[in-house]
């Protein structure tokens, strides 16, 4: 009648980072992201002033501050929004529904056995209509968690699998990657957002105008080049980033997911259904891809260095050795 | 100068007291909050347990020992006065309701029956949810058992008057109901 493995059986609550190798505790882990969510929102205002400055500056140094001062307040402005709408947005664009009491009854026991488990409150639980097996987490704190799965993956899994799945994304929650992934997304779209409109204000209006007394000149030359350098590396760097950190979680949160269950076999078993799965793939927007179980949008397991998720395989026999 | 440095020093020291003070006691509340988790959980079985002993009945009334099992579980979860008692009673309830499963088995009908079957769900569900809050219970236990036996934590735990806990024994139940023979007593 259980399915969970014995109480007494321990997994290790430090795991190995999968890029540095060193171990860290699962209770860092959480303290790491908040601190991390600060660190990068500072950054994003620098970045962005920055960038701002730059581009007001190439086109009329007179302009220079009120345009640092425009990107500033459009980055945070789309950050704020993407903190408190995202779970929402997302929700809304994967075309996830709340579950049915009744007819989830399975999976709303599961979620909240999980949550149990995690230490965590119980999560709003939403199913979306898609054969495709798959699922994801949302939610800016653990009393804001959301859990949603897809009717195909109700189907193809039992119910260890299954546990291992929604314990995944219970440690996205926990550990509050949602907050700093969103975050994260939303600076690197602020970023491209400035890239385009200096793209396309470059190709309308002439940069290095001079100013009536003569000024700008040397300097203002050396700023195009500058910002050109910047405008098309900022964008690559920013996104091969977001790509990396979201493998590195995909990793953390399997061995979580494992520890909160203590059943490392039944994720493992779902992520090879799910390797295995014939049908045709979820599609939906790049914009919300990394935020899945698995990658959405792609058959075949990209890999690389835009990959938003790590190999199915890898994730497997990491999982298997635990 | 020197009573500046010393004035220094002792408000560091104030300060990690208090730190390390308030650490035990969050973790001791961590626990006894994981406890009342369980205890939520064991109050909405004995909720539906008459139900399902009345669903049961109706079938298959003449296996008096698995209802006299779940009564006696139930009489000692009404008399429990502490946690040690709870949880001994919970097990009592676990391995009865266990046994009730095993033989509706041997009942096709009983099966068939969607009360039944939804009684079956929840109460396998919150079997799970015992066992899950059970392990994050332990948890917290160990936690709490390490702080206070390491260093810092030892020189505080004496004065405060803080003792190991003991850890919620994993039922015997758990490991005896898949092996119930109730196979053969149907074939």
């Amino acid at each position: 009648m259980r399915t969970s493995p014995p109480a007494g059986s321990r997994l290790p609550d430090a795991i190995t980072d999968p890029v540095t190798g060193r171990k860290i505790s699962l209770l860092d882990w959480k303290a790491a992201n908040l601190r991390s969510s600060w660190l990068l929102g500072l950054l994003m205002v620098v970045l962005l002033g920055g960038l701002g400055w730059l581009i007001g500056y190439a086109f009329d140094p007179g302009l220079a501050t009120i345009v640092l001062v425009i990107a500033v307040v459009v980055g945070v402005g789309q950050t704020l929004a993407a903190y408190f709408a995202s779970d929402s947005m997302v929700l809304n664009v994967a075309g996830a529904r709340p579950a049915n009491e009744k007819e989830h009854r399975y999976l709303v026991n599961v979620s909240e056995a999980v949550a149990i488990g995690a230490g965590v409150p119980a999560p709003r639980v939403y199913v979306i209509d898609n054969p495709a097996p798959n699922a994801f987490a949302t939610g800016r704190d653990p009393q804001h968690g959301t859990i949603a799965v897809t009717t195909g993956l109700l189907q193809l899994l039992d119910r260890q699998e299954l546990e291992g799945v929604v314990a995944h994304e219970m440690a996205h929650i926990r550990n509050y990657d949602i907050r700093f992934m969103s975050m994260l997304a939303a600076t690197v779209g602020a970023i491209v957002l400035l890239r385009d409109v200096a793209m396309r204000a470059m190709y309308y209006g002439g940069m290095g105008r001079r100013r009536s007394g003569g000024g700008g000149g040397r300097g203002q030359i050396v700023v195009i080049i500058l910002l050109l350098v910047l405008l098309i590396l900022a964008p690559i760097l920013a996104l091969a980033l977001r790509m990396a950190v979201s493998r590195r979680r995909e990793y953390l949160a399997d061995a979580t997911g494992a520890y909160i269950t203590r059943n490392p076999e039944g994720l493992a078993r779902a992520l090879e259904k799910l390797r295995d799965y014939k049908g045709a793939p979820m599609k939906v927007s790049d914009g919300v891809a990394h935020m899945f179980f698995t990658n959405p949008n792609v058959r075949l397991n990209a890999v690389g260095l835009f990959a938003t998720h790590p190999p199915l395989q890898d994730r497997i026999s990491r999982l298997r050795r635990m | 100068m020197t009573t500046i440095i010393v004035l220094v020093i002792l408000g560091a020291l104030v300060l990690f007291a208090i730190n390390v003070y308030n650490r035990i006691i969050t973790l001791e509340n961590r626990y006894q909050n994981a406890w009342s988790q369980i205890d939520v959980q064991l109050k909405r079985r004995a909720d539906l347990v008459p139900n399902l002993v009345e669903t049961v009945k109706g079938y298959a009334a003449h296996e008096k020992e698995v209802f006299d099992n779940v009564g006696k579980a139930r009489a000692a979860m009404a008399g429990a006065k502490n946690i040690d008692e709870s949880a001994e009673a919970a097990n009592m309830m676990s391995a009865a309701l266990g046994r009730l499963f095993a033989i509706s088995e041997a009942y096709p009908e009983l099966k068939a029956n969607e009360n039944f079957r939804v009684l079956q769900e929840e109460l396998s569900s919150i079997e799970n949810k015992i066992a899950y809050a059970r392990q994050f219970y332990n948890d917290a236990v160990l936690q709490f058992n390490t702080t206070i036996t390491t260093v810092p934590g030892t020189f505080f735990a004496g004065p405060m008057g803080k003792t190991k806990h003991v850890y919620l024994e994993v039922p015997e139940a758990d490991k005896e109901v898949p092996a119930v023979s109730f196979g053969t007593a149907s074939a």
